[in-house]
């Protein structure tokens, strides 16, 4: 557990030092294998070693997705368009991190600008992440890097993660680790180059709740920096939270495998005396997705545009007008992915269609957050498998079944377009392979799943 | 309103006058070498995020209530997409289908001119052409300009010439600069103008980049006349967008009128909703600045001062605090009609405007308290005033030392007005039948004599009593 290492340095048993670098020497190791680094800034994390002495983080090596910037150290949001951009600025989460004695030991691999669910739509040039269990299988995404990390290291060990559309908890579950992704707003995301401003989250992984909860009393605050960012609002801690299964995620299109995996912990959770009961989201199960899929299609590609070859990351000899300039860079340096989602995000909100696609999308969030909120009328915590299947091999992904890769989606995709805290906790395995459970909570009930999970570990 | 021959509408685009820009803490005003007033929000590096500027929200608020707009219950922001080289982030935060304020007005005479729209939005970056617009292989992109706040104001097409359009301008540069929120000396108010004339079945052409109200008229003739000329040659209007080129004087087509539609707006998810309250406004609607029109009023009611002076005087706010000034020190109508009259007067004659004007307020009021007390003549005042214009200096010191005191004594003036009457008999017996000339001959004898310090109304006055 991260607190009794970091009472260890304070009380100067453990060298920080001597610990980053044999750390790193770690971590190089695990990514010639296993790709989950982008950088490894060695440098300036044995530099940074010699000065932890303090803090609550003191010593601690701790992991950053490559969406969000580290001062000076090279951060491409996974994507070769950004190659060699060093940011001006800390994130705040990464900065509050820091301010508590931590140690960024590497930056993570993902899909290019979180762009996908199995961390496989890496940046032109760049290595595709692999299970931690199986190197043959995919370690989910888009955190895959984070989470791979998080559960190879032997060392102590967080990783700061982020979710737009289920980004955390997905690859949580398949490489076993628990992964919180906050309420909409609790973490500031100013240092967060976007994918899609109204819901994108930075969240924490970890191998136990004590160290989850740690990072998040760190990094949850009010930031001026960030206009959307509300810190926590101190919601009271419901004791015994009433549960509700979420009926069609123990159904078809989820592996039996899963949901009896699932169901254990159920009744582990009876058995410690809460009450259980089974609901229903059907407006979220109809619209969720495509909903989902048209506001942060319509949000990234504005937020893609930047992207230019002009002020930061890649370049190319100047010629032709700006357009021409611009169309060269971009094409040559966005993968297929981020092409097909700046075109489909453009086309959404173009004259003639904004309105049936765009705005229409933004009218049914609201409805889907009015379900949500209704729900919790009757019960505190939603339960489901987090994914679907057991983390797929790559040469499988292709061949999923629509109805496969929609419960992928539905299951993740309904609390990150509402804003809700949600939490991978680590349910066992099948066949070796990890399984992970998802709890959902009310906006800014953090420290109800925590509690929760608490109960589970 | 499509019955005029010519129709305008304008889109101006005002400056706001604060000190930092509209999304960050970086200054508006400062340093003027390149790149050196930006931060990460400016350039839009990523990972930057922005942040309103309430003060800039205030000053677009009072703009809104001067221009009697219907103001928004929220403001809400929206990127506008488009690439460009100036645009640090491919999309300009600015506000699409819930602008600030809607369905205003400002009169121009006895016309209402309805306002459409008042929204914000963030300037984009300044390009420099090092070698000429058309003829230069690069450009330079200067940050300092990025981010700072802008309003715009659209009018419907209620304009009906380029005079109007101009007298719009103006009218409207006076209400920015009465609400404080504008810059008149540095500030940049720029236009883009939708034309059109009836001959070209009203096809609108958009001229863009007109700055200051002097070159919006010349920008709006030349595209009326251009029009006027296409028709004439049998050629059809296209509905397309025109650049002004003020050096050269004239428009040139930029590309085929894109809709606002095409810019594929959506809501700005970095910004939040900000309620716009009613305790919001009651609180700007009551440290609104006193405007132009209610200053007329109370000059004319209250200072009775002549309508025609309240009017130029107030047209002009540096020219009004001015006179304001001085009108608490010296009779105020007797100021008006010196300021307005005089220091116009000697301002136009070196063409200059009022925020070129050297004259201070406390010359004036040395210099209209001499006046008023008869100590010089209005003759040396206007030359005093002249002088002014070269830079301040002591009046009291000079009118005494160039002995230019105003011969006001009764006793030395007739003795004067005796010595021309006896000096010139001829004159005098054709003033006694009834010649006005011969009485102006005298008087201008007897003002050669006091070395033009004499008053010659005063003159006047004693040689008909002597005479008589």
């Amino acid at each position: 557990m991260i607190s009794d290492f970091v009472k260890s340095v304070q009380q100067g048993k453990i060298d920080p030092v001597h610990h980053i670098r044999s750390a790193l020497e770690e971590v190089k190791n695990i990514n010639q294998q296993f790709h989950y680094c982008t950088t490894i800034p060695e440098q300036s994390a044995l530099a940074e070693s010699k000065e932890a002495k303090t803090g609550r983080l003191a010593g601690v090596a701790v992991s950053v997705k490559d969406c969000i910037c580290v001062k000076d150290i090279e951060s491409t949001a996974g994507s070769a368009i950004l190659k060699g951009y060093h940011p001006v600025m800390d994130a705040t989460a990464v900065q509050r991190l820091k301010d508590e004695g931590a140690i960024i030991i590497a930056k993570t691999a993902q899909d290019e600008f979180g762009f996908g669910s199995f961390a496989v739509n890496v940046g032109i040039g760049m290595e595709i992440p692999k299970n931690p269990v199986d190197p043959e299988r995919a370690c989910g995404g888009s955190s895959g890097g984070s989470a791979g990390l998080t559960r190879k290291v032997s060392f102590p060990h967080v990783s700061l993660a982020e979710s737009t559309g289920g980004s955390i908890v997905c690859p949580a579950s398949f490489c076993g680790v628990y992964g919180l992704c906050p309420t909409y707003g609790v973490v500031s995301r100013y240092g967060l180059m976007d994918y899609a401003n109204s819901l994108d989250k930075i969240g924490p992984m970890a191998t136990s709740v004590d160290d989850l909860k740690l990072v998040m009393d760190i990094i949850g605050h009010m930031d001026p920096r960030d206009s959307t960012c509300t810190g926590p609002q101190h919601a009271k801690v419901i004791q015994k939270p009433r549960i509700g299964l979420l009926k069609s995620s123990f159904a078809q299109g989820v592996d039996p495998k899963v949901q009896s995996a699932v169901r254990e912990f159920v009744e582990k959770l009876k058995r410690s005396g809460f009450s259980v009961s089974e609901v229903e989201l059907p407006l979220t199960e109809k619209y969720g997705i495509s909903c989902y899929y048209l506001i942060s299609m319509c949000e990234a590609s504005t937020n893609l545009a930047k992207f230019c070859g002009m002020r930061y990351g890649a370049h190319e000899p100047l010629d032709g007008n700006f357009n021409e300039y611009f169309s060269k860079v971009r094409s040559k340096y966005f993968n297929e992915e981020s092409k097909r989602r700046i075109i489909i995000g453009t086309f959404a909100r173009m004259a003639g269609y904004r309105d049936a696609y765009y705005l229409k999308a933004m009218r049914v969030r609201t409805k889907i957050i009015e379900e949500y909120k209704k729900i919790f009328t009757s019960v505190d915590i939603l339960l489901s498998p987090t994914m679907p299947i057991l983390p797929p091999r790559f040469a499988d992904i292709g061949n999923l079944s629509p109805l496969q890769q929609y419960m992928m989606d539905i299951m993740t995709v309904g609390p990150n377009l509402a804003g809700l805290p949600h939490l991978n906790i680590p349910a066992g395995s099948v066949e070796g392979l990890p399984v992970g459970m998802l709890l959902i909570a009310d906006h800014y009930q953090e420290q109800t799943l925590l509690a929760c999970a608490k109960v589970l570990e | 309103m499509m019955h005029t021959d010519v129709v305008i509408g304008l889109e101006v685009h005002v400056e706001l006058d604060t000190m930092t820009k509209l999304f960050c803490s970086c200054p508006t005003k400062g340093s003027e070498s390149p790149n050196t007033r930006c931060c990460d929000v400016c350039l839009g590096m990523p990972g930057s995020k922005p942040v309103l500027n309430s003060k800039a929200l205030e000053y677009a608020l009072r703009l809104c209530l001067a221009l009697k707009c219907n103001v928004s219950k929220e403001l809400v922001f929206s990127r506008k997409s488009y690439f460009y080289p100036d645009m640090a982030k491919n999309y300009q935060i600015s506000q699409y289908e819930l602008p600030l304020g809607a369905k205003g007005s400002l009169t121009l005479g006895a016309k209402a001119v309805n306002i459409k729209r008042v929204h914000m939005e963030e300037d984009p970056a300044a390009l420099t052409h090092p070698s000429g617009m058309h003829t230069s292989s690069f450009v330079l992109v200067d940050y300092n300009r990025s981010g700072n706040p802008l309003v715009e104001v659209v009018t419907e097409p209620d304009l009906a010439s380029p005079e109007e359009a101009r007298e719009f301008m103006k009218k409207l540069i006076t209400i920015l600069s009465y609400l404080g929120i504008f810059d008149v000396k540095q500030g940049i108010i720029k236009a883009d103008a939708n034309v059109s004339i009836k001959a070209g079945n009203y096809q609108r052409v958009e001229v863009k980049n007109i700055t200051g109200f002097k070159d919006i008229e010349r920008a709006l003739q030349h595209e009326v006349e251009r029009q006027k000329r296409e028709v004439k040659e049998g050629k059809k209007i296209m509905a397309e967008t025109r650049s002004w080129d003020s050096d050269v004087g004239i428009t040139r087509s930029l590309r085929l009128k894109e809709t606002e539609e095409e810019y594929g707006y959506i809501f700005d998810p970095d910004l939040v909703l900000i309620d716009i309250t009613p305790e919001m406004i009651a609180k700007i609607q009551s440290s609104m600045p006193e405007l132009a029109e209610q200053r007329v009023v109370r000059y004319i009611n209250e200072w009775k001062i002549a309508p025609i002076d309240a009017e130029v005087i107030a047209s002009d706010k540096l020219l009004s605090d001015i006179f304001e000034h001085v009108a608490s020190h010296v009779d105020k109508p007797y100021a008006a009609k010196w300021i307005r009259r005089e220091l116009i007067r000697v301002l136009n004659y070196q063409g200059k405007e009022m925020p070129q004007n050297p004259i201070r307020a406390e010359e004036l009021i040395m210099l209209i308290t001499l006046l008023q007390q008869k100590k010089i003549t209005e003759n040396t005042g206007q030359k005093i005033m002249e002088l002014l214009m070269e830079g301040p200096f002591n009046i009291v010191e000079y009118v005494r030392k160039n002995n230019l005191e105003a011969v006001s004594d009764t006793g030395v003036l007739e003795r004067l007005c005796r010595e021309a009457i006896a000096e010139h008999p001829a004159a005098v017996e054709d003033f006694r039948s009834g010649s006005d000339k011969s009485l102006n001959f005298l008087v201008g004898k007897v003002m050669a004599k006091s070395k033009g310090k004499a008053s010659p109304k005063e003159v006047n006055e004693i040689i008909k009593k002597l005479v008589r």
